[in-house]
């Protein structure tokens, strides 16, 4: 849908679930290594490189749960395909290294990830982790990512003002 | 549950750019007023610059609570149904206005007689309207005093008739762009115009001026310089004390008594009990697609096929904008470092459009003179997460790592991206129309509307040449990459008819004065009424048509 003289919304559709009211889901906790695979699977899609933030530099996987949180992204299944992923890429680092993915050195990973980028669901899935990422890179700090303001720094981003205060998060505005 | 009816001289569905100028002008002549809006009551101090709020629909209706059952061209001949698009625009006090970008130019006189000036076009439901410009200018006028509208006027061929040498605001502060932008025009022999916007450039009535955060659009104002139907209007309204504003208040039926004259109106609160409000003149201004549904939805005893209806006009000729978008990106490091910190300048706006085109007269495109548009030279709200986001594909392969992050370097440090945006005229036709959904209802029991949005395929080309007329403009700029595309999806922001305005009730829905054809006290205020666009964005002018009829319904209530 076209629209001029405002910001399309820019949610990709990914995990394609039907419309679900998002309040009605249980929230998703990860597991201890579920984590560890999040965070290796992070630290590839925005690695440590000497320009710029890594992902843990972004608080990226803490964002990831936050985010993974709201109604809305609840509610587009978000939670259950990054899972879901999460058991595809384990299962293909078993049978082809008989490791775990947080295990194995940064080429074994990046062969991985590759692999797992050339199937669609595996290509929407790492699409997905990287959407939050860059919201971790871009949001205001006040929604976790982005501590000290070190993505906006790194790309020259100037916020607007007044920025969002504690108490005053979007979701206080949605009705 | 129900509570005993309060008596009102006027009540008003909706609280956005049709709503705010009757409130305002009945409540100061000392009418009392009731404006019912169905969204929350925000002011300046919720209007964070927040890239989470647009991206979220913050201050709309929810689709778990209502949806519009959206019917799209397919592409290939056939139709899409959706139900997950939406085209609420702001439900919340002073609707979709408080998240406009306030491009204000008026309509010329040639849009008030699109059918006899340019004669009528196969497939499409082209009319005159009932009025003409000359009726309209001394509110136009008006909107630009009292809503705030800050320009310059620059002669040109296509500048309409003006009672008023200038805006009372001078303009907004401009980006470095703007002189490169003139410098190219007048160089390919164009008129660059400075545009004119409904945004203060120097406090005005209790409202601050621009304070130039660069974030404009769809973000709501802080500042209250963007002249909104609540910050320009509606607190004016409420400061006269004749006028209450209950919010949360979904209106859900207009009662009309057996001559077929509107009585009352019925909304829930937010604990879902129904209230009645009495009035002696109801005015609807909820949205286009809104305004249909609820006359539809309120049969009554000379109404069996809600209230008009009796001719089948009730939801036809609804139209969206036409045009597109394109864009022109400068690469900063080929630029002298001066130059690139300047067009780096987040703040001021470009703030320029051309009109050089909206009569085109050209034989490559058709063999007579027809109806064009306008080209705006605008900024984007900024949205970088999902400017971000949309770097990481790569002629379709996923980019991640390094090449990533460079990339993204190289986009917000190296890079500037200036917009055009092209509004021509959405033909109207039989298969752009508003209806109620005979399966979906929302949460408060009523049925959804099925809104289908079929365009003309004339609509397609006069948007391409006026594109590429904006590429050429770019290209002459100096910007490395320019680009533009056409649109057939509807402009789910700029909707407006729905409910034409003329004198035939066999063909139209309102009157001249905006009334509902054979209901007395019944009227419509909000864009419904518009039989087509014009070749710009509609706000200006609904604003201007509602003070119109504010003192036709003033005269009718003395």
């Amino acid at each position: 849908m076209a629209v001029l003289g405002q910001l399309p919304s820019l949610k990709p559709v990914t995990a394609g679930t039907e419309q679900k009211t998002g309040s009605a889901i249980p929230p998703v906790k990860f597991s201890k290594q579920q984590r560890a695979t999040l965070d290796a699977v992070q630290m590839q899609l925005f690695p440590d490189d000497g320009d710029g933030p890594s992902a843990r530099d972004l608080n990226a996987l803490r964002y990831l749960e936050w985010a993974l949180d709201d109604p809305d992204n609840r509610a587009d299944g978000d939670p259950e395909f990054i899972i879901k992923g999460i058991g595809w890429l384990e299962d293909l680092a078993q049978t082809t290294f008989g490791e775990r993915f947080s295990g194995l050195s940064r080429t074994q990973q990046q062969r991985l990830l590759t692999q797992t980028a050339d199937s669609e669901a595996g290509s929407n899935w790492l699409s997905l982790l990287i959407y939050y990422l860059l919201e971790a890179l871009l949001l205001d700090p006040l929604y976790g990512g982005n501590p000290n303001q070190i993505g906006w720094k790194w790309l020259g981003h100037q916020p607007g003002f007044p920025r969002p205060t504690p108490g005053h998060e979007f979701r206080r505005y949605i009705t | 549950m129900t509570t005993s009816p309060r008596e009102f001289d006027v009540c008003i569905v909706g609280s956005g750019a049709g709503a705010g100028p009757v409130a305002l002008t009945l409540s100061q002549a000392g009418y009392d007023v009731c404006v019912l809006e169905k969204g929350g009551w925000y002011h300046e101090t919720d209007f964070f610059k927040d890239e989470q709020l647009p991206r979220h629909n913050a201050f709309q209706s929810q689709l778990e609570n209502e949806r519009h059952v959206l019917v799209e061209p397919d592409g290939e001949g056939g139709w899409n149904e959706s139900t997950t698009d939406q085209f609420w625009g702001g439900n919340i006090v002073g609707g979709a206005s408080n998240f406009m970008s306030g491009y204000f130019h008026r309509l010329k006189p040639e849009d008030f007689r699109l059918l006899s000036t340019f004669g009528p076009i196969e497939g499409a439901t082209v009319a005159d309207w009932p009025i003409e410009y000359d009726d309209l200018e001394p509110y136009y006028t008006k909107v630009e005093s009292i809503v705030g509208v800050s320009g310059k006027i620059v002669k040109h061929p296509n500048l309409e008739p003006r009672s008023t040498p200038d805006y009372p605001f001078p303009p907004t502060r401009e980006h470095p762009i703007a002189a490169r932008f003139d410098q190219a025009c007048n160089k390919l022999g164009l008129h660059p115009l400075p545009m004119a916007r409904a945004i203060l450039s120097r406090p005005h009535n209790g409202r601050n001026a621009c304070e130039y955060s660069g974030y404009c659009g769809s973000y709501g104002c802080h500042s209250g310089a963007k002249g909104s139907a609540r910050a320009a209007l509606l607190n004016t309204a409420l400061a006269s004390g004749h006028c209450t504003l209950i919010d949360h208040a979904k209106v859900y039926r207009i009662n009309t008594n057996p001559k077929g004259n509107g009585e009352s109106v019925d909304y829930f609160d937010t604990q879902g009990a129904s209230h009645t409000i009495r009035a002696k003149i109801i005015v609807v201004a909820c949205y286009a697609i809104e305004s249909v549904r609820l006359l539809l939805s309120s049969p009554g005893p000379r109404h069996p096929e809600g209230i008009g209806n009796r001719h089948r006009q009730i939801g036809k000729n609804l139209h969206c904008c036409a045009g597109g978008t394109g864009h022109g990106v400068f690469d900063l490091s080929r630029l002298a470092p001066a130059e690139a910190s300047a067009l780096r300048t987040l703040g001021p706006f470009f703030n320029r459009a051309l009109q050089d085109w909206y009569f085109i007269d050209d034989r490559k495109l058709a063999p007579r003179r027809i109806k064009g548009g306008t080209i705006d030279f605008v900024f984007d709200p900024p949205s970088p997460t999902s400017e971000a986001n949309a770097l990481k594909w790569d002629n379709g392969k996923l980019l991640w790592g390094t090449p990533l992050k460079k990339r993204l370097k190289s986009h917000f440090t190296q890079s500037k991206n200036f917009k055009f945006e092209v509004f021509c005229d959405w033909l109207t036709n039989d298969d752009c129309f508003v209806t109620l959904d005979t399966q979906e209802k929302d949460k408060w029991g009523s049925p959804v509307a099925r809104v289908q949005v079929g365009y003309h395929p004339h609509d397609l080309k006069v948007g391409q040449y006026l594109i590429d007329r904006g590429v050429e403009v770019m290209r002459a700029m100096g910007a490395d990459r320019a680009w533009g595309n056409v649109y057939s999806q509807p402009t789910s922001n700029l909707i407006a008819g729905g409910l034409r305005f003329g004198h035939d009730p066999k063909t139209s829905a309102l009157d001249a004065d905006c009334r509902v054809h054979g209901v007395d006290n019944i009227f419509v205020t909000d864009g419904s009424f518009m039989p087509n666009g014009g070749s710009v964005t509609p706000t200006f002018t609904i604003y201007a048509n509602a003070f119109r009829v504010a003192d036709i319904i003033r005269r009718q209530l003395a």
